[in-house]
């Protein structure tokens, strides 16, 4: 029998469970970075050694604001469609009988 | 200012909120009469519905951190908190959904009740679960610790003005002060009393209950905390005149200077006199000095003598903040005939003078000259908080708990909207704080029940105090239980029933479950008798600690087939070592074992995590693949107890 690594392509046979969490997986991932290449670029360019002047955005410094408080509420959002309308509802199946033992 | 203390009315709804979690460990201990038992005691059966899930993992990945050491920073260091807790607006998506299902799905097919359980059976090596075991009791014993002290302080303030409480703890002082209990007399007796409450409650419901107790009691004490900032947020705005002027007010300031000062007596006096933390003064009693000092710890005057030295105080340094306490009536100043001198204090290693150093980056910082979150940190923290805190095994409990995948994606959607309306909160909350309460830098570990009491009393709501304050306290109870009991189930199932008692019967099992959690529990209070200091810096270690070892392992054990036993345990020693190789460096090369060395200026979690996986990848390109048969079992279709259904 060949390894599975070599007969990805071939065998159809992986558990779809294990396929559908890869794939969320590196959605979630590719969501993480994205917000941390919005995130820490713009507050570190936009809100560091500023001064005792800034601006505001009602009452939030800017910097906050659009580097933080913005991709927070894009975050959510696609956090909240992703886990109610992309993730599969797949069958995480049963135990076996003697888990004590 | 306010004087703290919540007072008899905020005791009893405390009472009150206490007396409910004891009840549900009461319902859930009679659960355990109807299941099998190490299943329904440590993991709840598998159960989990919707919002026992979400709760209890928001709950316990909150942490006293949340409640404690994040108010204190915000307080320190202002807006550019926002920052350093950015990554919290990706942590529900990242901490449940990167290895949830997954992760769920794999103990499922290996039967597995305990996160040792997982690694063991995943690669049929007893000796990968016995070092998973390991590591779990050495990083979650410091934790557990540090968490029994946090619970403390907060009960400690809370009961600060309440004179049952200050009666009993000078019994307890007495006793302790005669050698009763044989323990030194510098224990304080409030810290003690405290301990000795906290501990016992959250010992007797954690092992009477199991999971079930845990997981209900994070029900109730998430509720708490949501509550808890919901209702502090618009009382902090209001109180403090506006978010707009919070934020111009922060633009204005520049840090206090921190020392040390003497107190000096007019006369001397026959009896011990005391200068309770919080009392205000000018130096030498002079206004025109311009110079007012907050004391930060008691000062107190053994008879006979007129002066206390060394007296840790805080010297406002910004006009608007000195003149807001001058002219406030209710500032408590020291006593008639008691004067400040002799101060000696120093600027802040980075902000010192410096306008605006509140509201943009790096923020202030007393000791480091590159101020609090240098881009390298910001950098760092974004990692740590989502990704790190994916590797965290007290969430992997969580993990193996809930029902099916409907829950986990109707819970990410929950905790989503929960973490949402707690994080960004808190940041509004103790930037009001800073206007609210100056010169509290020295103790800013009290800063969030010291809010609740001021803002509550403030209201003409002291009644509520007590409801609100009891949010930092659930946050720390819902983590404390939850280490509890994984060192526990680390200590039954993983040690005693597969290594030394394999053919014990579920009585014996029953038994040895409740001793064990129990004698954690009181070790966990004893080794809390002398609070260890940074309490922070520990949570930090052990939880970048715990990720490192455990991610790339995990990771790797879910997702690639290919990975072998002895690849994932290079992988978490590796972790292991590299992280604790910072520490232990930065103990010699910055004289501090809690200053670790921070390479290209990142924190140790990168380079720990860095050199796991790396090694997890290598080890195992370099050895054996594993058997057929382990692979067919946790990645193809149609194996182990696990059946393929449809996506949606």
């Amino acid at each position: 029998m060949r390894h599975p690594d070599q007969e990805r392509d071939a065998d159809p046979n992986w558990d779809s469970t294990f396929l559908n969490t890869r794939r969320e997986a590196l959605i979630i991932f590719a969501v993480w970075v994205a917000t941390l290449l919005w995130a820490v670029p713009f507050s570190y360019l936009h809100g560091y050694d500023t001064g005792a002047v800034i601006d505001t955005v009602w009452g939030i410094p800017s910097w906050v604001f659009w580097g933080i408080a913005t991709p927070w509420v894009a975050a959510s959002v696609f956090a909240l469609w992703f886990s109610l309308r992309g993730m599969a509802d797949d069958d995480l199946g049963s135990t076996p009988d003697d888990e004590d033992g | 200012m306010v004087e703290m203390g919540g007072g008899g009315t905020a005791l009893a709804t405390f009472t009150l909120y206490v007396c409910g979690v004891l009840a549900l460990a009461w319902f859930a201990n009679r659960l355990l009469k109807r299941r099998s038992f190490l299943s329904e005691y440590f993991l709840g059966g598998r159960s989990l519905g919707v919002w026992a899930f979400a709760l209890t993992f928001a709950a316990t990945s909150a942490s006293g951190g949340s409640f404690t050491g994040f108010p204190s920073k915000i307080y320190s260091h202002g807006w550019v908190l926002a920052l350093w807790i950015g990554s919290y607006m990706v942590v529900p998506i990242c901490l449940m959904g990167l290895l949830g299902k997954r992760f769920n799905q794999v103990a499922r097919k290996s039967g597995a009740i305990t996160v040792p359980d997982v690694f063991r059976d995943r690669f049929e090596s007893p000796a990968f679960g016995l070092l998973a075991t390991g590591l779990i009791v050495f990083f979650m014993a410091f934790n557990l610790i540090a968490q029994f002290k946090a619970g403390s302080l907060i009960l400690q303030t809370l009961l600060a003005g309440t004179a049952s409480f200050h009666g009993l703890a000078a019994d307890l002082g007495s006793a302790v002060g005669g050698g009763a209990m044989g323990l030194s007399s510098g224990v304080d007796p409030e810290y003690l009393l405290c301990l000795l409450v906290f501990g016992t409650i959250v010992i007797v419901y954690t092992v009477y209950g199991g999971f079930h107790a845990v997981v209900w009691t994070d029900v109730m004490q998430g509720i708490v905390m949501v509550s808890g900032v919901m209702i502090m947020l618009p009382l902090a705005l209001h109180q403090a005149g506006g978010l707009e002027s919070v934020t111009k007010q922060m633009g204005a300031m520049t840090p206090p200077r921190l020392g040390v000062a003497a107190i000096e007596w007019s006369s001397p006096s026959e009896r011990e006199r005391i200068v309770a933390a919080g009392s205000w003064g000018w130096l030498d009693g002079d206004p025109n000095t311009g110079r007012l000092l907050r004391v930060a710890r008691s000062a107190v005057l053994s008879p006979g003598d007129t002066r206390v030295a060394g007296v840790r105080v805080v010297e406002l340094t910004t006009p608007g903040q000195i003149d807001r306490v001058a002219f406030d009536r209710a500032t408590n100043w020291l006593p008639i005939g008691t004067r400040l001198t002799r101060a000696q204090v120093r600027p802040y290693a980075y902000g010192d003078g410096v306008e605006g150093t509140y509201v943009s980056g790096p923020g202030p910082s007393a000791s480091d000259p590159q101020g609090f979150l240098p881009l390298s940190l910001a950098f760092s923290f974004f990692v740590m908080w989502a990704i790190a805190g994916t590797g965290q095994p007290g969430n992997y409990v969580r993990l193996m708990a809930f029902r099916d995948s409907r829950t986990l994606r109707h819970s990410i959607a929950t905790v989503t909207i929960y973490y949402s309306l707690i994080y960004f909160p808190l940041i509004l909350i103790f930037c009001c704080a800073r206007v609210l309460l100056p010169g509290m830098e020295a103790e800013s570990d009290r800063i969030m029940p010291a809010m609740v009491i001021f803002l509550t009393e403030n209201a003409g709501l002291a009644w509520l105090g007590g409801l609100v304050v009891a949010a930092p306290f659930a946050a720390v109870m819902s983590t404390v239980d939850s280490f509890l009991l994984m060192i526990s189930s680390a200590l039954v199932r993983d040690i005693y029933q597969h290594n030394l008692r394999p053919d014990a019967d579920e009585v014996r099992i029953r038994r040895f479950s409740y001793a064990a959690t129990l004698v954690v529990g009181v070790a966990a209070v004893i080794g809390a008798v002398d609070p260890p200091r940074f309490l922070q810096d520990i949570i930090v270690y052990t939880g970048s600690g715990l990720a490192a070892c455990f991610l790339g392992p995990t990771v790797f054990a879910l997702y690639w087939p290919r990975v072998n036993t002895v690849g994932a345990m290079s992988g978490m020693i590796a972790g292991f070592g590299a992280h604790l190789a910072m520490y232990i460096a930065g103990a010699f090369v910055n004289g501090s074992f809690f200053r670790p060395v921070r390479i290209f200026d990142l924190d140790p979690i990168l380079v720990g995590l860095t050199v796991s996986f790396a090694a997890i990848w290598l080890v195992t390109r370099w050895t054996a693949r594993p058997p057929p048969d382990l692979v067919h079992r946790y990645f193809l279709a149609g194996t182990g107890t696990t059946t393929q259904t449809s996506a949606q």
